[in-house]
């Protein structure tokens, strides 16, 4: 029998699934296109519908923060749009924003504090309930609702505003963002290719992966000869071992090249003096390569060639030359600047000569270019050094100065050196650096959060999960299942208001947050409190959840739903919903009160977890949707897969969700006792469920106490190498098998990440324990992996 | 879930003993000895970590023990371990050979006597 939903109870869950779908639009759209005028229009639109309110407006405050600029209007006469009025007329909004929360006028004639402003007065409003937009610090500005009725706002209406007010934010902020990255990557471009500098970059194999047009032209050479193994290609033959070899090296340690060579310069038929500069680049603490530049230096080579030759001629040479030249005598002191020193800096020979090593140089880079250039003075080596130089614009450009000492007659009488501007190779790299920053995140926040396909395996209960996405972008639903150390499984579906990168993000943040708090907390309703907490604390970010923790011997169940619709019970003997604990959304309020219900799951029964995506349908009552889902859902005795592929296949169609869907569906199974098979999530609060699961295991296999703790700490010391290799907390879970084959217990522990050199005497220990312990051990890498195997005799294993 | 363990502390003497009771794994290693080294005062002559109630120590726990037994040697202090006659601990500490860190004894007055 299907229980039915008091009227009460529907008319609640009727509004707030209706609120939620509409939160859930406008989050959608906002992320699902770039133009935020239309986004702020839906947003209000809605806001005036769900809140059945006379006017709705959004508000954005101008940089200046004194006025407010009329962005999307619903209800208000048009003229309105696109105005500008003084924040300090607008004093709800200014308080609202003050306080950083969402501010409820009932009724504005009992409220002596509170004024409307003259054009509110002017339309008869009479309550009002505005909500600021964004964070403080960088509120976009004010969401608000406006009718000509008094009013009560209650918790719900406050808290929907507020989920409304946050989506506008992280549409508002997306925005932004999106901007920054365009303008960089646009800016990084157009530097690469108009700069004279030439560029290069590698990826981690040393495969050359972009040049850029300078270099194109100087090389004369296509875009396609120049990608792959290509390094050194165009290098003077005389020059090409040596420039390998440093490469190699310096690529093996990952430090910087710096290398002079000369390149061909395919314009004049000759090669050309050059300086590779070449760092290597790391996103997220991982070696991605090298991005390089390569410097034409050929007239400070020539330079450096005519002095050795005779002094004048150096001079005379050094004046007309396009660098910048200088000499010292063997104390240091400066003996001579070129005109284009000068010419860069705009001092006079008379300020340059002598002891004038500071002059013009960045505060910042002064005291270690001293050092550098003291040091090398006394050792008479060739100096090189890269610092900012205050030119004859009053802008700090950064130049590479180099000098190499000049002996004559077999003495020491002085360095000659010259200066290369590469402001502009500097600015490059950083900026390079940064994109590739950028880029990066962006792939990594996706990759780490996208959704479980993997659940763990769960002795006991056979899970089928489902996930559908609704279109292109990524949603923030998902589901999970844990196992306790008292033994009870927690089961969990939740969807993350919104999409994309940003939903998918928060989906793994909420995942791991429930997965923690799972663990270690019995009460589904303090979970839900904690993790509310945590959001509230943290982003702006709003979920509905199902949490239940369910007892695999007694079908006890204990449940909260936080704005999330009921679970379905497929009994032996009907079906119903488990329509307790219902509580608001996570990320709505806080403090909030989360309620938790307990109810059992006889035999034989399948539990059914799902997202609103699989029961919303617009225009749709939501109890009519849910008696549709029990009707398809069925008799409980299908096959599990069978079942869910039928739910998606035929309820899911009808509905034209526009909305993500995700299903859960959960069945207890016989208890294998000839085996243990467990997947774990790569954490190290993992290690004590594992070992009570293998003690009991071993025991039943008829290990005696001393083999059954040496196994057990083998196994755990196995493990405990798979949760170190884990990226990061809760990204990764690892397998463990033991069976009793033939009187000897083989057991294994399987991860996904690589099983390195142990570092330290405590890892060695590790491995001295999991060696002395077994009677074999093998460790072996396969598909990304590693896989220990550790076999031991038993004494008196129980008979097959 | 953070593996249990409770440590009692008692003076013999001018030596300490700590009976570690329960289990100790990567996720107390680090809380087990702090606990275990703030109980030294630096007057103490040494600790004697007694392991009789401890059910399990894995690697984390023994380099908890190499690392005391580093930190009270700096100080002039000994560290003594207690492990009975027949306890499942008694092999992995040998391959560990935690013996030539701190002297293992049987009962806690053979290693309160050194």
């Amino acid at each position: 029998m299907l229980r039915r939903p008091s009227h009460r109870q529907r008319d609640e869950l009727r509004a707030l699934a209706s609120r939620q779908a509409a939160a859930a639009e406008i989050g959608r759209r906002a992320l699902a296109s770039d133009d935020l005028d239309a986004i702020l229009r839906d947003a209000v639109e809605a806001a005036g519908r769900e809140l059945r309110t006379d006017y709705a407006s959004v508000l954005e405050l101008t940089r200046d923060g004194r006025s407010l600029h009329v962005r999307a209007t619903a209800g208000f006469p048009d003229d309105m749009l696109g105005g500008v009025m003084r924040a300090d007329a607008e004093e709800l909004s200014r308080i609202a924003l003050d306080r950083d929360e969402p501010l409820a006028i009932g009724d504005f004639s009992a409220e002596p504090d509170f004024e409307p402003s003259a054009v509110q007065r002017e339309l008869g409003v009479t309550s009002a309930l505005v909500a600021p937009i964004g964070v403080r610090g960088r509120h976009f500005g004010v969401l608000g609702v406006y009718a000509r009725e008094p009013r009560r706002y209650e918790p719900d209406d406050i808290n929907f505003i507020r989920a409304l007010a946050s989506t506008i934010g992280l549409a508002a902020e997306r925005n932004r963002h999106k901007d920054r990255v365009r303008d960089s990557e646009a800016r990084f471009r157009e530097l690469a290719d108009t700069t004279p500098a030439l560029m290069w970059m590698t990826d981690p194999d040393a495969h050359v992966t972009f040049v850029n047009e300078g270099w194109l032209r100087f090389t004369g050479r296509t875009l396609d000869e120049e990608l792959g193994d290509t390094f050194g290609l165009s290098a003077h033959p005389d020059d090409r071992a040596e420039l390998l070899t440093r490469w190699r090296r310096a690529f093996r340690r990952r430090e910087e090249l710096r290398f002079e060579y000369r390149l061909m310069h395919a314009p004049t038929g000759s090669y050309r003096w050059v300086l590779e500069v070449g760092t290597p680049r790391f996103a997220g603490g991982e070696f991605a390569g090298y991005v390089g530049t390569t410097t034409d230096i050929h007239e400070r080579r020539s330079m450096e060639e005519a002095l050795r030759e005779s002094e004048a001629g150096f001079r005379d040479l050094a004046d007309s030359a396009p660098v910048m030249i200088w000499t010292t005598d063997t104390r240091g002191l400066v003996t001579f600047v070129n005109e284009g020193w000068m010419r860069f800096t705009g001092t006079t020979l008379a300020e340059e000569l002598g002891s004038s090593w500071a002059l013009g140089v960045h505060p910042d880079d002064v005291e270690q270019m001293l050092d550098s250039w003291n040091a090398s003075l006394e050792a008479r080596e060739v100096w090189e050094y890269e610092y900012r130089l205050m030119s004859h614009t009053g802008e700090y450009r950064w130049i590479v100065d180099r000098g190499v000492p000049r002996y004559e007659g077999g003495s020491f009488v002085g360095y000659v050196g010259a200066a290369v501007d590469i402001h502009e190779r500097i600015l490059m790299q950083q900026q390079l650096r940064e994109v590739y920053e950028i880029e990066h995140t962006i792939a990594e926040t996706l990759q780490r959060s996208l959704l479980p396909e993997r659940l763990p395996e769960i002795e006991g209960l056979r899970l089928v999960p489902r996930y559908l996405p609704a279109g292109e972008a990524i949603g923030g639903d998902w589901y999970d299942a844990l196992e306790r150390m008292d033994g009870r499984v927690a089961l969990i579906v939740g969807d993350v208001v919104g999409h994309g990168l940003r939903a998918a993000a928060t989906m793994g943040q909420l995942r791991n947050a429930f997965r923690a708090y799972g663990l270690v907390e019995s009460s589904p309703a303090e979970v839900m409190a904690r993790v509310n907490r945590l959001v509230m604390s943290g982003e702006d970010a709003m979920a509905t959840v199902l949490y239940l923790v369910l007892d695999r011997e007694t079908g006890e169940v204990t449940y909260s739903a936080a704005g999330h619709p009921p679970p379905l019970v497929l009994a032996p003997d009907g079906a119903h919903f488990l329509e307790g604990g219902r509580s608001m959304p996570i990320g709505a309020a806080d403090p909030a009160v989360f309620r938790e219900a307990t109810g059992v799951v006889p035999p034989g029964s399948t539990l059914l977890l799902y997202t609103d995506g699989l029961v919303e349908r617009r225009g749709v009552p939501l109890e009519d949707s849910l008696d549709a889902l029990a009707e398809a859902a069925g008799e409980a005795e299908e096959d599990l897969e069978k079942l869910c592929d039928r739910l998606v296949g035929t309820v899911v169609p009808k509905l034209q969700p526009s909305d993500d869907v995700a299903l859960l569906a959960v069945r207890p199974s016989a208890v294998n006792a000839d085996a243990l098979r467990l997947s774990l999530p790569a954490e190290p609060e993992s290690l004590a469920l594992l070992r009570r699961r293998l003690e009991r295991f071993l025991h039943a296999a008829g290990a005696d106490e001393l083999e059954s703790y040496e196994i057990m700490l083998t196994v755990c010391e196995a493990a405990g190498n798979a949760i170190e290799h884990a990226y990061g907390p809760g990204d990764a879970s690892f397998d463990v098998e033991a069976a009793l084959v033939a009187g000897e217990l083989v057991a294994s522990v399987r991860d996904r990440g690589q099983w390195r050199d142990r570092r330290g005497e405590h890892r060695g220990r590790g491995i001295k324990i999991i060696m002395g312990l077994m009677d074999d051990v093998n460790i072996e890498s396969q598909n990304g992996g590693t896989l220990v195997t550790m076999r031991r005799r038993l004494a008196h294993a129980r008979a097959a | 879930m953070t593996a249990p363990a409770e440590i009692a502390v008692e003076r013999h003497g001018g030596t300490l003993v700590a009976h570690v009771t329960g289990e100790v794994d990567m996720t107390n290693a680090g809380h087990v000895r702090d606990q275990l080294l703030d109980s030294v005062p630096n007057d103490a002559l040494g600790l004697v970590i007694d392991l009789n109630e401890c059910r399990y120590l894995d690697s984390a726990g023994i380099e908890v023990i190499f690392d005391l037994a580093r930190r009270l040697r700096r100080r002039r202090q000994e560290l003594r371990i207690v492990v009975p006659p027949g306890s499942p601990l008694t092999r992995v500490l040998e391959l560990t050979e935690v013996g030539t860190a701190a002297p293992i004894h049987q009962t806690v007055d053979a290693a309160v006597a050194g």
